[in-house]
């Protein structure tokens, strides 16, 4: 069977947000046009303009037991939910194979909040809340507190990132790297959002109205997490199945850091890809539900994209369930893909609301006949919810950074038929941006100069606008694009692709914006500053300087992350979405991260030395690099992400010999090969004798005393991401060069995740 | 011109907006190809202006001329300032 082939099917739903405290709930909630819209209560807007959101009521402690922050709270709620729905009992030992797949926009922000709080204050920030703050510690938790052995995954695509959740779970499901996931988002309601937004000139005055008076947002918080498993698994179990997810399309708009393209052009084409990869066609879509935020520049071009992609689908209805729920950020996508189950499910469809009579701003009856004249012949589902039996629906989310993404489910399985014959993959490309070592700051600090990037034609005007992290990003993209000999044409900028892994993201600008809110207050955030305090901003410059089209994910998932986009990246090749990826590993350095990991304990005299750096390794598949007559560095044999729950799951620091040697095994097998056979191993060892002891003990397990383990942070440091992307250019180089004819570069991250990816001579 | 106030506002684009300080001249257009800033710098000057000098150059009907150079941001401030 190829293996787009493989079917995916949602067999559990959880739903958390401010209309409703489960499923059911949230679902009759949405279909009568119930808001969850109030006055905010979680912190003061008094000096703001606007003063709505979309909370939920309950407490951390109803939403979770145990101390979590609140992002985290909502989708062990939710997804607690889902396998309630799903029939799994988490204590069975079928628990330990599920995976966690989560989007995230804004993270631990509440405990971002309470760390720097106390820290403006002069106080000792508690450590607690430090370990909770990165997006690094969600899925892992969620996976720990049910007890979930499989993959984990934090994707932090901003206002994307829940749908890009769900198309990541499918693909994995039918590369083999899973049979079952818990796939959405999660996402808390935060001072630095709502300050974030209030600087933009986002928010709406009053209730948001999408498509309608498009007047700004209303921000919400939530999570929707979906069981999504391969058929097989779903019948063995005997579990229910709501209906088929088929295809996924993901683009990026390279136009603006926070605007839509007005023209709508990434918005059709990652409509065009989800309908493409679901083998369908536009005429058979019944449901969209939309992105839909009420933003004038979101409204205007999603009306454009709409009609002029379903031109010719007489029988489209659309809406925003944001008219309700509010913007939920990285659990927006989430929410929305359980509701449009729901919808197919039940052949009811929610409604936009705010057309009504009720709307204060007393329009009714002028706003109807101004939908009428944008919307076409699209029905957007005006205050009352519509009866209708559809075969297929979409939901769509568009994201800062340009990141688009579509998923596509279905009731019925049988025209999926996509074929994707499968290609060796290669390492083209290596794009290398490492620190030395600074003796002031006793860190490995990169050097970014100015003319660097005018080199590359980047101009002063663009470049100011990049926050460290993302400059790092940027110019090892550049490198990378540069050494593969990749020139970005309209012709191949919808194939090549983008995969960031970070650790820490851009902590260091949330760090400063929330600082700057404390103590300028809540009306007086920066509007220049906010847009680089999402994770995947990086990745949205990347695209916007290189004009890459293509696909565009970030995963935030501790060290290994680097590791884990060559993974993704590899995965997204596989599918045949893109030709070409660029997989890269960036964490900077900054005194922010150094006081982090000083408080953390993790760096210091006698710990690790902190260092920073972005690497960028092209991606691409046979085909491609023989039509460029490409430079092979290496051929991708294995590939694999593996953890399990088998030591103590209260500590997400913790290392894990049955995970470490899952993932080598794993890439092993993939590949064909004996432990015996392999060469070199580039390691993950930082210079704590705890971790390095242990990474030491295990692969002498496996390969025995004569392994050749190289470790790459002696003298580059503790870059995270960039690390463990570093080691896998390192060991390209090195068989590209004949020092090894294969190896296999390892790397761990949170709650016991850990990745491996084998190379041999291409 | 008034030095003093074109010399903080000059400092509030070079500190707020990261506009490389030698690139940077009062009479260099700032959304035009010299330093190619866009709506979000705007919303940042406004934001900048009013912490400094008090002044809601939004509020008191500040035109898209008035954005064009420090210069000019200089002569709207100096009109609406209150003493």
């Amino acid at each position: 069977m190829p293996m787009n082939e493989k079917r995916c099917v949602i067999t559990g739903l959880g739903l958390v947000c401010a209309i409703g405290n489960d499923t059911e709930e949230c679902f009759e909630s949405a279909l009568n046009g119930r808001s969850g819209i109030t006055d905010v209560k979680s912190f003061d807007t008094s000096a703001c303009y606007s003063h709505k959101g979309a909370e939920v009521s309950s407490s951390n402690e109803q939403l979770a037991k145990g101390r979590y922050d609140r992002t985290t709270a909502l989708g062990i709620k939710a997804a607690g939910e889902a396998l309630a729905d799903a029939g799994i009992n988490t204590d069975s030992e079928g628990a330990s194979d599920i995976g966690v797949i989560l989007g995230s926009c804004i993270a631990g922000a509440a405990c971002v909040e309470k760390y720097y709080n106390a820290k403006v204050k002069g106080e000792k920030g508690d450590i607690e809340d430090l370990k909770a703050m990165p997006a690094s510690a969600i899925a892992g938790n969620v996976a720990d507190y049910y007890n979930a052995g499989g993959i984990t995954a934090n994707i932090v695509n901003a206002c994307a990132a829940g749908t890009l959740s769900v198309a990541m779970a499918i693909d994995l499901i039918r590369g083999g790297k899973g049979e079952i996931f818990l796939a959405g988002g999660c996402d808390s309601f935060s001072s630095l959002a709502y300050a974030g937004f209030h600087a933009l000139r986002a928010l709406a005055p009053s209730d948001c109205s999408p498509f309608n008076h498009s007047d700004g947002i209303t921000l919400g918080e939530g999570a929707g997490v979906l069981v999504v498993e391969s058929y097989e698994h779903a019948v063995k179990r005997g579990a229910k199945i709501y209906c088929d997810v088929l295809g996924s399309g993901v683009s990026s708009d390279a136009y603006h850091i926070t605007a839509p393209r007005p023209d709508g052009e990434g918005q059709m084409s990652v409509i065009t890809r989800a309908v493409r990869n679901s083998g369908l066609k536009f005429t058979d879509i019944g449901y969209v539900n939309a992105h839909g935020t009420g933003t004038a520049k979101n409204d205007e071009s999603e009306f454009l994209s709409l009609n002029t992609v379903f031109a010719d689908n007489k029988d489209l209805s659309v809406s925003s369930t944001k008219s309700m729920t509010g913007h939920c950020l990285g659990a927006a996508g989430a929410i929305e893909a359980v509701l449009t189950v729901k919808a197919l499910k039940e052949g009811k469809l929610p409604p936009t609301t705010g057309y009504s009579e009720e709307d204060l701003k007393g329009y009714s009856e002028e706003d109807l006949k101004v939908l009428a004249e944008k919307s076409g012949d699209i029905n957007f589902i005006a205050n009352k919810p519509l009866e209708k039996d559809i075969k297929y629906a979409m939901s769509n989310s568009f994201a800062f950074g340009g990141n688009n993404a579509s998923i596509v489910f279905a009731k019925d399985p049988n025209l999926l038929n996509l074929t994707c014959p499968k290609q060796d993959l290669y390492v083209t490309g290596l794009g290398i941006v490492s620190g030395e070592f600074d003796e002031t700051s006793k860190t490995y600090v990169a050097k970014l100069d100015t003319d660097t990037f005018k080199a590359y034609g980047v101009k002063s005007a663009f470049l100011r606008k990049l926050d460290r992290l993302s400059q790092l990003q940027l110019l090892s993209g550049l490198k990378a694009l540069e050494d593969a000999g990749v020139t970005v044409t309209p012709e191949n900028e919808g194939i090549i692709g983008i995969c960031i892994g970070t650790n820490d993201g851009p902590m260091t600008e949330i760090a400063n914006f929330q600082k700057g809110i404390i103590r300028d207050g809540i009306d007086k955030g920066s509007a220049f500053a906010f847009p680089n305090t999402v994770y995947n901003a990086a990745g949205g410059y990347l695209s916007i300087a290189t004009g890459i089209k293509g696909y565009n994910v970030t995963i935030a998932n501790g060290f290994q992350s680097g590791l884990q986009s060559v993974c993704a990246a590899s995965g997204a090749i596989m599918f045949g979405y893109e030709s070409i990826m660029l997989a890269s590993g960036t964490d900077e350095c900054t005194d922010i991260d150094e006081e982090i990991y000083s408080d953390l304990g993790i760096a210091g005299e006698g710990k690790t030395t902190l260092g920073e750096g972005s690497v960028t390794c092209v991606i691409e598949k046979d085909s491609s690099a023989t039509e460029r007559g490409a430079k092979r560095y290496a051929k991708i044999a294995g590939f694999s992400s593996a953890r399990d729950t088998s030591s103590d799951r209260s500590d997400n620091l913790r290392l894990s010999e049955a995970s470490l040697t899952k993932a080598v095994m794993n890439v092993l097998d993939e590949s064909g090969m004996k432990a015996s056979d392999v060469k070199c191993i580039y390691g993950f060892g930082n210079g704590i004798a705890e971790v390095d002891d242990f990474e030491m003990e295990v692969y002498r397990k496996i390969f025995g005393d004569g392994i050749e383990v190289k470790l790459v942070k002696k003298d580059f440091g503790e870059a995270r991401a960039a690390s463990s992307s570093l080691q896998f250019a390192m060991l390209a180089k090195d068989i590209y060069e004949g020092r090894f004819e294969n190896g296999i570069a390892v790397s761990f991250g949170t709650s016991a995740l850990y990745s491996a990816v084998l190379l041999t001579k291409a | 011109m008034n030095n003093e106030i074109a010399e903080k506002i000059k400092g509030m684009l070079v500190e707020r907006l990261r506009i490389p300080e030698d690139e940077l001249e009062y009479d260099s257009e700032l959304f035009g190809e010299d330093i190619g800033l866009d709506s979000i710098d705007s919303i940042e000057i406004i934001v900048g202006i009013e912490n400094l000098f008090g002044v809601d150059i939004s509020g008191a009907g500040a035109t898209r001329e008035d954005f064009r150079s420090i210069e000019t941001l200089t002569a709207f401030v100096e009109a609406h300032k209150e003493d």
